[in-house]
């Protein structure tokens, strides 16, 4: 039971004050964006401006290892989110049915461990098993690490969004004969999307941003594009990185768009 | 007939529901346990063992380690750290709730709205935070274009200090609330609001105590989901507050680095998790469905 | 996995030749450039996989476990003794290097390794002062950095070994603390600074003393040259009551299947050309004496990378204390912070 989607905002008094704040907020969080951006474009190497350029563009695009980078961290933030989503989607909503004691403390423990203490865990954790096993560590020591601390803020988001839910919705169909997982499907599944597509977009975010656990449980190929960008920034700043950057930006700033429109049809 | 129903519903529930849940609570269980069960068990063994002479562990076991955290330095040092994340956390509240309002009203645009929160988040961190050192430096932008207006006539110290550290952590963790937040809100029932409306309500009432209340799930996880974190980060305070300061996250980060302490590392980490969990306990209730607090 | 096992199938179909051989090279960033790679990939047909850190511990941890794929690595001279009784670091036949020749006779048998059986010096650097030429008098000494003309615009680096150095030479104690009361006297000292100081950064501060927010850092050389050749106002000081100094080496790890390959980079890095080209690429300090001889007047230019010979009399080679001293060293460290 929907009621009315949301009355057109120019009806509601408050709701110009909230659109200014909106724009106020979205300019404090691109700012440093646009900074990228602008030196991006700069000649110079360093923070002065020297006019325009494209040279850091393409010194990105020579860069062989820059490319694997950006290419590795997005597999592994595909893969990641994938598994992350459907596990904690459906963790999320077995923990909304019923709590489980053993489950949420192992949850907050995910959480509330500093990366460095995740990440010298799993890499002793790794060496131990491929003691027995003939394996070292690569992009799937990278993409099982990212699961596991991703999990958590899946389940922590579709649980808020679930909370806000009527279990009663879903007794209802199984009253009207449908079985549990007929009811979980077909009902609460589509009213659970929008926080679902909320927490995959977290997940992939956290997953891509990823710099300490990446590095310490990363192979010799499986290099990400923190690790690169933490390496050639951490030297000073150099626009290659900001001209990757800005590409990335600009690369999911469309993928962004051309989804938006293709839902709106 | 109706008593039959119910019983019917009564086993269902408990034996159907069970089987289903025990399957969905599986792969996140296997997870943890393999992945964060036993990884944690290794570094809860560290912090009984002796630091290796240039790093690692070797096998000898003692309990110094946990001993050595009685000092009052450490506890000053969680302290500061404590009052850092939970600052961060307010003015994360504070600017992610009406975001988050706004954005679970914007009808169509919603997605786009909701996306473009988390665009900047595609850079990598280190280069955001570096960004705003561009910014906030004394021959930086905000100084600069200050400067040119006549506002100041000395550069304002905008790096180096706990403001920006909060800057940072703020810009950083952001999203964080705001996702949570607006998971909750979108779902809301507006008829509870029009209903508000129609007993003779005004707007911020309507907003202080029917959607504020209401939202109450996500605000409590989009919290959980940024003082953790901020409690543990170590880079933005570094680089922002000039390292001339030292939170629990930097001090945890040196003992696995530059101290080459992994067991006194170990086991600081664990006190830390000790005290965020103990924390968040109360808010852990074993409830049934839509009682518990937070996970 | 499998699509890199994918890519290198469909690589070695498309007729790349027989067998392609690999080598694992890690290294500090900034140390070799691209360039330098591609050529010996171009002379070698081997195959390069590069990858940077930024401090031997981040090198430490990745190499430690002994089992980690990476067969060439540069540690700083006081970590080559520790690899060594942690078995991570294979014994080299020096016969084998045709260019070990070249190296600079005072780095023929360092300390650290008299016989080289163990690793190659590769470059080498010390720290000292960065600071805007336009002040008058300029920094010369650590001391000239405690004073209060720096207030709010003078940077340490943010490593205990530095800061306590830089301290204890003003006492005019060694660079590296030898006993208990070295360190608490360092701590004091760097205590009396804190006030004046802007922040403890590493490289970060060197664009920030280019913009001029910074009038003096206490920084590495090899940063410092890179921020000289951006803003020539800038120079350079080895402080007059000493420094420290430090070499990075190249050395083969024991775990490495390819020690053949990983040979013929050395020897291939021990080349006064090649050397000579990774100097003008990235600004270093090269161990290589034939390099030094092929750069001839353009090692004039550089004085911040390669003194007046008198100089580096005055330096000290930075070494690792005893366990007890280093957890005394990070819990003053701590302490210093926290204040």
């Amino acid at each position: 039971m929907r009621s009315a989607q949301i009355e057109p905002s120019t009806r509601r008094p408050d709701s110009r004050w909230l659109a200014t704040y909106a724009v106020l907020v979205y300019l404090f969080l691109h700012l440093p964006l646009a900074i990228l951006m602008i030196f991006s474009v700069n000649a110079s190497r360093f923070t002065v401006w020297e006019g325009f350029s494209l040279r850091w563009y393409a010194e990105a695009f020579r860069d062989q290892e820059l490319m694997e980078s950006t290419l590795n961290s997005l597999i592994v933030a595909v893969s990641a989110t994938a598994f992350a989503t459907l596990a904690g989607t459906l963790c999320a909503y077995a923990l909304w049915k019923r709590a489980s004691r053993w489950m949420t403390a192992g949850l907050a423990l995910s959480l509330v461990t500093p990366e460095i203490v995740t990440g010298i865990s799993l890499l002793a954790f790794f060496q131990w098993i491929f003691r027995y096993f003939d394996f070292r560590l690569g992009l799937h020591t990278v993409v099982l690490a990212h699961v596991m601390f991703s999990v958590v803020f899946v389940v922590t988001v579709v649980l808020a969004r679930l909370r806000t839910m009527d279990s009663s919705l879903e007794e209802a169909a199984m009253d009207l004969g449908a079985t549990d997982w007929q009811a979980f499907r077909r009902v609460t599944l589509p009213l659970l999307a929008p926080g679902i597509g909320a927490a995959a977009l977290l997940a992939f975010t956290i997953s891509f941003d990823d710099y300490v656990i990446t590095s310490m449980v990363a192979g010799v190929d499986s290099q990400t594009l923190p690790m690169a960008l933490y390496a050639m920034a951490r030297r000073g700043a150099n626009p290659v990185v900001n001209a990757i950057s800005t590409l990335i930006v600009a690369l999911i700033g469309t993928l962004i768009l051309v989804s938006e429109r293709l839902r709106e049809k | 007939m109706r008593q039959f129903e119910s019983q019917r519903l009564k086993l269902r529930r408990r034996f159907g529901g069970d089987g289903l849940r025990a399957l969905f609570l599986t792969p996140s269980a296997v997870l943890l346990i393999a992945l964060l069960g036993v990884p944690m068990a290794i570094v809860f063994a560290y912090t009984f063992l002796t630091r290796g002479t240039y790093g690692g562990v070797t096998s000898a076991w003692t309990l110094e380690n946990w001993q050595r955290l009685a000092d009052p330095l450490y506890a000053g040092i969680l302290f500061k750290s404590f009052a850092v994340a939970a600052v961060s956390t307010l003015f994360c509240l504070a600017l992610g709730f009406p975001l988050a309002l706004f954005i679970s009203r914007a009808g169509r645009r919603k997605g786009l709205y909701l996306h473009l929160v988390i665009l900047p988040f595609w850079t990598s961190f280190l280069v955001r935070t570096y960004a705003w050192m561009f910014l906030l430096r004394d021959t930086g932008l905000i100084n600069t274009v200050l400067l040119k207006l006549g506002l100041i006539s000395q550069p304002l110290p905008l790096l180096y200090n706990y403001g920006a550290v909060l800057l940072g952590l703020v810009y950083t963790y952001l999203p964080f609330m705001v996702l949570p937040v607006y998971a909750t809100l979108e779902r809301m029932d507006r008829s509870l609001l029009e209903a508000a409306a129609d007993l003779g309500a005004r707007p911020l009432q309507v907003l202080w105590r029917v959607v504020l209340p209401l939202s109450r799930p996500g605000l409590r996880a989009g919290a959980i989901l940024v003082f953790i974190p901020c409690l543990g980060a170590f880079l933005i305070p570094d680089l922002l507050g000039g390292g001339k300061t030292i939170l629990v996250g930097t001090l945890v980060q040196n003992q696995f680095t530059t101290a080459r302490d992994w067991p006194f590392g170990s086991a600081l980490s664990m006190a830390l998790m000790g005290v965020v969990l103990l924390l968040m306990l109360p808010l852990a209730r074993k409830d049934g469905p839509g009682g518990g607090d937070l996970l | 996995m499998r699509r890199r096992t994918f890519l290198m199938s469909v690589a070695g179909a498309a007729g790349c030749g027989g067998r392609r051989f690999r080598l694992n090279v890690l290294n500090w960033s900034v140390y070799i450039p691209p360039e330098v790679l591609r050529q010996f990939e171009r002379e070698t047909g081997i195959q390069l996989r590069y990858n940077v850190y930024e401090s031997n511990e981040e090198m430490l941890a990745r190499v430690m476990s002994g089992n980690s794929g990476w067969d060439v690595v540069f540690p700083t001279h006081y970590y080559i003794q520790p690899m060594r009784e942690m078995r991570l670091l294979a014994r080299l036949d020096t016969t084998r290097l045709k260019n070990l020749g070249n190296l600079d006779a005072s780095f023929r048998r360092p300390a650290w390794d008299p016989n080289l059986e163990w690793c190659v010096p590769y470059m080498w650097g010390a720290t000292g002062i960065l600071y805007n030429g336009r002040l008058a008098p300029a920094p010369k000494t650590w001391s000239d950095l405690w004073q209060d003309r720096y207030q709010g615009r003078l940077t340490m680096l943010d490593d205990p070994v530095e800061v306590f150095g830089a301290a204890l030479k003003t006492l005019g104690r060694s660079w590296n603390g030898q006993n208990e009361s070295d360190l608490r006297a360092a701590k004091e000292q760097a205590l009396r600074q804190k006030p004046l100081l802007r922040a403890y950064l590493n490289a970060e501060v060197r664009d920030q003393v280019v913009s001029g927010d910074v009038a003096a850092a206490q920084l590495w050389a090899t940063t410092a040259q890179q921020a000289i050749d951006a803003a020539p106002h800038l120079q350079f000081a080895y402080p007059a009551e000493g420094f420290g100094l430090y070499a990075d080496n190249t050395a083969i790890l024991r775990e490495s299947r390819r020690p053949g390959l990983a040979m013929r980079f050395i020897d291939f890095l021990l080349r006064a050309d090649v050397s000579a080209s990774i100097v003008r690429g990235c600004r270093t300090a090269t161990a290589n004496g034939a390099a030094r001889a092929l750069l001839g007047s353009e090692i004039q230019a550089l004085p911040t990378l390669y003194p007046a010979p008198g100089t580096l009399e005055r330096g000290e080679w930075m070494a690792t204390p005893t366990v007890k001293l280093q957890r005394l060293r990070d819990r003053l460290w701590t302490e210093l912070k926290s204040a």
